[in-house]
């Protein structure tokens, strides 16, 4: 069988496309907690 | 500190399991390379079961306790459930098209996990619609619970029924029909995936836990 290269990168570019795309959603997520946590102040 | 840390971890296992995966493994003899979706694929579900197996948990916990912790580890591990569970299917259906000769068949393996995705879906969709916390974190408990029985029925569904997907390879009945060196290879990139998925509850439960005190 050929080796398909272009399906393994497909398939490993996609999952990291998902998990970096939901790291940096967290990462937003946090940072504008943290924005908001601090102007309000203690 | 202690969840950079993680993170960090997982980065590192990552470019350990790129290394085995893409090195260390042999080239599979009747696929060829395409078959190094496997250490992707695999690891991914068997994260995903993790996950909601965890939201089982959370949502027990909560029906019991009422705690809001609970609550919030089942939101927490429930998302990034659902990511791996996505990255299944999409790697399936990627590695099925050059060896099945399809992207997609309702075979019983596919058809499960395609449910699993969609129940785990709904279970964010319905967390998103109820405004009240406690009746929220109620509701989604009870679907947290019901949708763990098809974890079992994902896994087990190639034992159960005729399917065009091969039998399990880690978590199945007897040894992995696989040498050494694939095995070893699985196994870190499942440990990857673990510390991914880790890193990923922990910083989705201080953000939850931030939501609420907002």
């Amino acid at each position: 069988m050929p080796d398909n290269w272009s399906y393994v990168f497909s398939a490993y570019g996609l999952a990291a496309v998902v998990l970096v795309g939901y790291w940096r959603r967290l990462a937003g997520r946090a940072k504008s907690l943290a924005g908001r946590g601090e102007r309000k102040g203690p | 500190m202690a969840a950079r840390a993680l993170g960090w971890l997982a980065v590192l296992a990552l470019i350990a399991g790129l290394g085995a995966a893409f090195g260390y493994a042999p080239r599979e003899a009747v696929q060829g390379n395409v078959q190094r979706i496997m250490y992707l694929h695999v690891p991914a579900v068997l994260t995903a079961y993790l996950a909601f197996a965890l939201v089982f948990l959370g949502s027990v916990g909560y029906l019991l306790s009422r705690r809001a912790g609970w609550d919030r580890l089942a939101l927490a591990a429930a998302e990034p459930g659902v990511l791996f569970t996505g990255i299944t299917i999409a790697s399936g259906s990627i590695w099925g098209k050059p060896t099945w000769g399809t992207w997609w068949t309702w075979d019983a393996r596919l058809t499960s996990t395609a449910v699993l995705f969609l129940v785990y879906v709904g279970y964010l969709l319905l967390r998103g619609m109820v405004d009240e916390p406690d009746r929220r974190a109620r509701a989604a408990a009870v679907v947290g619970i019901l949708g763990a029985a098809n974890i079992p029925i994902v896994h087990f569904s190639v034992t159960w029924w005729r399917a065009l997907h091969q039998p399990a390879a880690i978590l199945g009945p007897g040894s992995a029909p696989m040498p050494l060196w694939m095995k070893m290879a699985l196994a870190i990139n499942w440990l990857a995936f673990t510390l991914v998925f880790a890193y990923f509850l922990t910083r989705r439960m201080e953000i939850a836990r931030l939501e609420q005190e907002a």
